[in-house]
Formats: structure tokens, C-alpha cells, sequence
């Protein structure tokens, strides 16, 4: 009996890793344990969804001033590249509940899909600090860029009255065209560590 | 016949107004732990800070994007509190500290801010509950309890999604059916996520409003121009920012409110990413007593100067007021727009002491509002006020509206500049009762004006009003002559000129600028009204009946453009039509002494037609 349960359990991890690889062989270990959620509440792996084009991450909450002014921003982008580049809203925030972020979706008239990172795989894999930061990935998954949307905010609180660089427009078109993305700039906004 | 000249018109720059006062006064000591190594916690050491400079904006409802009011709030906003505390963002507070105290300072001390830093290094703990002190308490709805009256903007307007700052009017249409005193105003301004700063101009001669393309419409623009047509320098600062709780106005400064006085709200806005429908109302506290203490805006400014090079980062601009007499300052309320950097007041007494007024290190736009002192502070006549602003035109000013930068000069739109500085004083009377020291004031400050600029037709027209005010002709005739050099083709100074001219008894030159106010602007009522006197001085009874005439037809109700007609009608020999006229003189004004002697005076002759 005792060597059957130990059989079992060892079968049943081995099935899990295989599980995980079949999501995304090139990147991340995903487990139903571990991973980005969408509002469902089933485990979701934007990499896996947005096959065939790039991948953006957006880093946004609920709450934050600075994110929630970038939506119109955010929107008007994504629509841009929408046939290169797969958008995901991320909220990574655990108190934030599928209800309340579909509210924001529709106060902000946001038309992306949105993930829950409750455990922040996803801010980990694209190193964000900060609400509104970006993370675009290449085919390969490889983070090409990550940081902010552009520069309308040099610090929280000191705005220009437009931006005057646009990296993450930059970063998608690096990509698309075999160039050398813009490197990392900071961005302005909620620290997601606070919500750790 | 009268000679009544109607021609007062002081054009009044934009008076600014108040209420600013924080919720809660009494400042908290920063609560550093006894103990060295005692670690700091949120109920014991964050939350009584939170509690008194944060809460009342960052509570549901109000105008900040979060609550903090709990230890879950505090813990989910913990490095971005440390951090805005650190940068001097938040709690929004621009002067530096000074001898001089503003009411309701939202400054938090370098230990404040240290232990937030300090909290967040040691993991953000919650700590004892007992420590936990009360949690504050706020008034729900009207601040100063249920208003008086409530009057909401007609028509909502639509901010879009995004963008940059916007500026929009709202014009109120007061619901007064007579004089009535206020004693507060509290201005709800709509969403306040989105409103950064609101104020209250008083508009007595309704001239806002003609900038609207409906009525109720509203419109756009940072800075608006009220004109009045009295004497009226009354200043009340009626200005609302996030967090605020209006303050009633104290005892004896009253604010009048006439019938068909507009209010005008002129209110920030920042677009916060998605659409938002603003409509403001403003909650009115009448009282019964009319004011006996009268503050006085004073402006010093220097936009003449404004002429500012791309890439300059020191620019700057001065202006020094002496003032005439001894005063009280009130409240202190610094302008410029986004090249502004650093602002500083300063006032030199006559023994050559020099107390700084408010000193702005770090000046921004977006957090822009009236200081009111918590004692006034008293300046002796002679004192120089001056005012000193730089500003940075360099690309290195984020705020910088263009990119890359490019020559400001002075104006009205948020991208032009501005060097303005409005101090609220209350004048101390003088020794000789008789005078107005707000006149003495209000003179000053246009002698100064034209000192600076004496191209400045606003200034030159009111400087000559108030010199006729106080029966100096012969001096108020050079500066409405100025202005009409100024301004050939103003209506209203022409006919100034024309009244003065008139009163000193050079009748026909009167004649020559009442006709040329009336090829300029047909339904000028003051001008018709003067130029039938002139006429009618002249024994041009014909001509004057005419322009009595249109004078009525503009203004049916004016006793004394009635009797004045009723008056030429007798001296031209027009006796039944001359009864009529004076008959409805009277109807209208049964005060009207000239108009009953010359009624009887007519009677007379048309009893008696054969003396």
C-alpha cells in the first residue's frame, strides 16, 4: 500500500510537469498552483493565448491615478498594433476581485483581456515595478522591453503636458522589425511591492 | 436739468476668493518612537499622521484615488506613501516654512516623513491595536451644515478621457430678489477626482456671461476678465482645492450679493482616463449683518516683463509696491502658470526689516491656491511690498507646455505666462473719517500701474474714474484722454471723456467724443443720456430730445432721463408732451425734485398759456 501511494504521488508530479511544459515549452513552469488567472478564475497563460504575435503586458490597478490616466493611452495603442501584438491588461493586486476589475474595465473603457497575478509570476517574468509599466516580449518570449508606456510622468506627480518619447511604441516596432529595442526606463506610478 | 454723469467704470482684474482651511487644526508632533530600537508601527506611529494631514482627502468620496484610513489601505500604498512624502508631493503643500504661520499649514515635519521611510524598512507592520487612536471624525454632505439656498451649474460639461488640463466657467445666476449679505460659500465642485482647484468671482455687472454661447453653457479658459460698473473693491477670496472645508468669512467682512449679481466658478480640471460629466453647485449661508470691515485685493504684477527666451531657466520678474497707508494682510494668493519656479513676497517695513510673505521653492501650477495667515499681519504704511518670481522656460521643466521650448510672453491662455501676485489686505482707517482709505488704495494701485506701463489703458480709464470720483477733474481729464489716445475706438472712455469735458464746461469738445462713443457703439445709453445734456447746455433742445428719446428706449425705467426729456420737451415749447414725460419721472422716482418743480412749472404755463 505504502509503495502504490508513493508510485502515485510521484506519477502524478511527473504529469504535472509535463502539463506545465506542453503550456510553454520556451518559458515559464505554469501549475494551477502558480500562475496569472483570468476573471474565470481558471489559470491563464497569456503566451500560450497570444500565439503568433507578441506579447505586452500591462501592469495596471484599480486604484492607481497615474495608471487609470494612461487607459486612453493604453487603449489607443493596442488597437494600433492589435494585429502584431496581443495585449493583456495585469492586475496584480490579490484584493482586487474578477467583479471589481471588470467594473474598471468598462468605467475605463478598456477593451483587453485582463489577468489576475495574485502571486505576481507575471510581474516577476517582466521585472515591473511600478503601475503603469509595460513588458513586451518577443516570439521567443524573450523580454525585449520593459518599463514605462512613455514619458508623460518624469515622477510621481510632475506631468508634461504630453510625452515627448514613447518607448513601449518604440519597443513594439524594434521588434517587428529585427531592432534593438529601447533600453528599460523606469515609470512613474504605485509600487507593486507594496502589495506583497 | 441734471447733470448726473454716468460714467464710473472701474475695470477690475480678476478677483480671486477663499475659503481655504483645512479640516483639522492642531498640528501632530511627529510621534517618533521613546525607544531606539522600538519599531515603528502603523496604529501606533502612521495612523495618527494619516489621521490628521491625509484623511480628509484620501477617504471615500473625496478627491484623492485611494482611501487611507485603514492599516490594509496604508499597507497596499506603503512605499508610494514613503516615496510622495519624501518628494514634497504629498500632502500638497507648495510654501516653505517662514516666521509667518498660514492657517491650516499641511506641511508634515522631516520626522513625519522619516518614519513613514523608517515603517516601510521595517516590513509595514500593523502593530498593537490598542495603540490605534480614534479614527477621525468628518461631516458627511455640506460642510458648514445644510445651505441656505443651493444653486447647481444649469448645464453639466463633459470632460473628456484624456488629454491635457483644462479650464472651464460656470456662471451662476444668483437666486437673490434683493441685497442680501453672505456670509460663506461652499463650493461643491462636481467630481473631485478630477477638479485640482476651484474659485469664486464676483461678476456685479453680469459681463461674464456674453462669453457663453448659450446661456448656461459655460466656457473654456484659464483666465477671465469681470467688469463693474461702481466703485466695488470689495475682495472676498472664495477658492476651493481637494480637502478644504470653506471658512465663514469673519465677523463684519460680509460679502454683498445684489440682485443680478453672477457668480462665476472657474474650475481645474484633469483628465483622469475616462469621461467624466462635471456640475458643481455652490451652497449659500446668508446672514443678516452687512459687512463694516472692507478687504481690499491689491495686484502687484509685471507681465510687461514677460518676455521670456527658450532655454531660460533663471528668468525673472519683480514688481515693489509701496503702500500708502497702514493695512492688515489677510491672505496671500501667488499666480504664474506653468514656467513658473520659484515665487517669493516680500515685504520691507519702514525701519528696513524684512519679513518674507511666503517663499514658494518648488512653484506648481496643479496645487496652486489662497494662503490665508493665521493672524494678519500688520504693515505699516511705507512698507514695499515686492514681489520676485523666476521661471524656468528650459526643457529641463517638465511642466514646460512646449517641447521643445519656445519665446512666452504674457496672456490669458494656460500656455502664455503670467507674473501676478494678489494680496487681501484690510485697510486700517484713517485719521480724517471723510476719506475712504480703499480709495486711497485703490489709487495708488493704478498710479502704479502707469508708472509701469503708461500704455496701460485699463489703468489710465480707471485712475481717471476715480479721480472724477473724488472731484478731481482737472487730473482725471489727462488720463481719460490718455485712454481715448489709447483706445480711439473705445465707446466707454470716449463717453468718460466726454462727461468729464462736460463737467469742466468744455461743453463741445463734449459733444465731439459723446458722438463719436455713439458712432462706436449706437446703444450706449450713458453716452445718449450725456451728449441730450450737452445738447440741451447748448440750447440744442431739438437734438437733445432726441437723444433723451433713445436714451428712454434703451432704459424705459431711468427717472432721470424721463425728467431731463420732460425738461427739453418744456424749453422747446412742448408743454402737453413735456407733462407727460415728467408725469412718468415721477411714476417712476416720486423723489425726483427736478422733475416736480419743472411739472409744476409746466402746469403752470398750461393753466396760464397767456402769461
Amino acid at each position: 500500500m505504502w509503495r502504490a501511494r508513493h508510485n502515485l504521488r510521484v506519477f502524478r508530479f511527473v504529469v504535472a510537469i509535463l502539463v506545465a511544459f506542453s503550456l510553454a515549452p520556451f518559458y515559464v513552469l505554469y501549475s494551477t498552483q502558480n500562475s496569472a488567472m483570468a476573471l474565470d478564475g481558471t489559470a491563464s497563460d497569456p503566451f500560450q493565448e497570444s500565439r503568433g504575435k507578441l506579447v505586452v503586458l500591462v501592469f495596471v490597478r484599480t486604484d492607481c491615478p497615474v495608471s487609470n490616466r494612461y487607459a486612453p493611452a493604453i487603449q489607443r495603442i493596442s488597437a494600433k498594433y492589435e494585429g502584431q501584438a496581443a495585449f493583456w491588461l495585469v492586475y496584480p493586486d490579490r484584493s482586487e476581485s474578477a467583479e471589481k476589475i471588470r467594473q474598471h474595465e468598462r468605467e475605463y473603457k478598456y477593451k483587453l483581456p485582463a489577468l489576475r497575478d495574485p502571486q505576481l509570476v507575471l510581474v516577476k517574468l517582466a521585472q515591473a515595478r511600478v503601475t503603469p509599466e509595460v513588458a513586451v516580449f518577443d516570439a521567443s518570449r524573450h523580454l525585449a522591453y520593459h518599463g514605462r508606456i512613455d514619458n508623460l510622468y518624469q515622477d510621481l506627480g510632475r506631468a508634461r503636458h504630453a510625452p515627448t518619447t514613447h518607448e513601449l511604441e518604440e519597443a513594439i516596432q524594434a521588434v517587428l522589425n529585427g531592432r534593438t529595442p529601447p533600453a528599460s526606463a523606469p515609470g512613474a506610478g504605485c509600487f507593486i511591492s507594496d502589495l506583497e | 436739468m441734471t447733470r448726473s454723469v454716468r460714467t464710473l467704470m472701474v475695470i477690475l482684474g480678476i478677483c480671486f476668493a477663499v475659503a481655504a482651511a483645512a479640516s483639522q487644526k492642531d498640528a501632530v508632533p511627529a510621534r517618533l518612537p521613546a525607544i531606539p530600537e522600538q519599531r515603528v508601527t502603523f496604529n501606533r506611529d502612521i495612523a495618527p499622521i494619516l489621521y490628521h494631514s491625509c484623511a480628509m482627502c484620501h477617504r471615500p468620496g473625496e478627491a484623492a484615488p485611494f482611501p487611507l484610513l485603514s492599516y490594509k489601505d496604508a499597507k497596499s500604498h506603503a512605499r508610494q506613501i514613503a516615496a510622495v512624502t519624501q518628494r514634497h508631493f504629498m500632502p500638497p503643500w507648495l510654501p516653505e516654512p517662514g516666521e509667518l504661520k498660514f492657517a491650516d499649514e499641511l506641511r508634515l515635519t522631516a520626522g513625519q516623513i522619516a518614519l513613514f521611510q523608517k515603517w516601510v524598512d521595517q516590513g509595514a507592520e500593523e502593530g498593537e491595536p490598542s495603540d490605534l487612536p480614534p479614527a477621525p471624525k468628518f461631516v458627511a454632505g455640506w460642510q458648514l451644515g445644510q445651505p441656505d439656498q443651493v444653486i447647481k451649474a444649469e448645464k453639466p460639461f463633459v470632460l473628456p478621457a484624456s488629454g491635457s488640463d483644462m479650464y472651464w466657467n460656470f456662471i451662476f445666476r444668483t437666486p437673490v430678489d434683493r441685497t442680501r449679505w453672505l456670509k460663506a460659500i461652499e463650493i461643491r465642485p462636481g467630481d473631485k477626482r478630477v477638479v485640482h482647484h476651484a474659485n469664486i468671482l464676483v461678476d456685479r455687472a453680469q459681463t461674464a456671461r456674453r462669453q457663453e454661447a448659450q446661456p448656461g453653457a459655460g466656457f473654456a479658459g484659464m483666465e477671465i476678465k469681470i467688469a463693474s460698473e461702481t466703485f466695488d473693491p470689495d475682495s472676498h477670496f472664495f477658492f476651493w482645492k481637494p480637502g478644504t472645508v470653506p471658512l465663514p468669512e469673519p465677523d463684519g467682512m460680509s460679502l454683498r450679493l445684489d440682485k443680478d449679481t453672477d457668480l462665476v466658478l472657474n474650475i481645474h480640471l484633469q483628465p483622469s482616463g475616462k469621461q467624466e460629466a462635471i456640475q458643481p453647485s455652490l451652497g449659500l449661508y446668508f446672514t443678516e449683518q452687512p459687512a463694516t470691515l472692507h478687504p481690499v485685493l491689491l495686484q502687484l504684477e509685471n507681465d510687461r516683463l514677460l518676455d521670456i527666451p527658450p532655454g531660460d531657466k533663471n528668468f525673472l520678474v519683480i514688481d515693489d509696491f509701496i503702500l500708502p497707508i497702514d493695512v492688515d494682510l489677510l491672505a496671500i494668493y501667488p499666480h504664474a502658470h506653468y514656467l513658473g519656479r520659484e515665487m517669493q513676497a516680500l515685504a520691507t517695513l519702514p525701519d528696513g526689516s524684512v519679513k518674507t510673505l511666503i517663499h514658494i521653492r518648488h512653484w506648481d501650477l496643479n496645487w496652486q491656491a489662497v494662503y490665508r495667515y493665521a493672524s494678519p499681519v500688520a504693515l505699516p504704511k511705507g512698507t514695499t511690498v515686492t514681489m520676485r518670481y523666476i521661471y524656468d522656460n528650459s526643457d529641463q521643466n517638465t511642466a514646460n507646455p512646449n517641447d521643445p521650448p519656445k519665446r512666452v510672453v504674457a496672456g490669458n491662455r494656460s500656455s502664455d505666462e503670467m507674473a501676478h501676485l494678489w494680496l487681501q489686505v484690510l485697510p486700517r482707517a484713517l485719521p480724517d473719517s471723510a476719506i475712504d482709505p480703499r480709495r486711497i488704495l485703490q489709487e495708488s494701485m493704478a498710479r502704479h500701474t502707469i508708472e509701469k506701463n503708461p500704455a496701460d489703458f485699463e489703468a489710465q480709464y480707471n485712475l481717471g474714474a476715480m479721480l472724477q470720483a473724488r472731484g478731481a477733474s482737472d487730473e482725471a481729464l489727462q488720463h481719460f484722454a490718455l485712454a481715448v489716445r489709447l483706445r480711439p475706438q473705445d465707446a466707454v472712455a470716449n463717453n468718460a471723456l466726454g462727461a468729464v469735458l462736460l463737467a469742466t464746461g468744455r461743453t463741445a469738445e463734449a459733444i465731439l467724443h459723446f458722438s463719436a462713443a455713439l458712432t462706436l457703439q449706437p446703444d450706449n445709453f450713458d453716452a445718449h443720456y450725456n451728449l441730450a445734456n450737452a445738447l440741451a447746455l447748448q440750447g440744442q433742445f431739438r437734438e437733445a430730445i432726441v437723444h433723451y428719446g433713445a436714451a428712454i428706449r434703451l432704459r424705459p425705467d431711468d427717472a432721470s432721463a424721463e425728467a431731463n426729456l420732460g425738461a427739453a420737451l418744456a424749453e422747446a415749447g412742448h408743454f402737453p408732451e413735456a407733462k407727460l414725460h415728467l408725469e412718468r419721472a415721477l411714476r417712476i422716482n416720486p423723489q425726483q425734485e427736478l422733475a416736480r418743480d419743472n411739472l409744476a412749472e409746466v402746469n403752470r404755463t398750461l393753466n396760464n398759456p397767456h402769461p
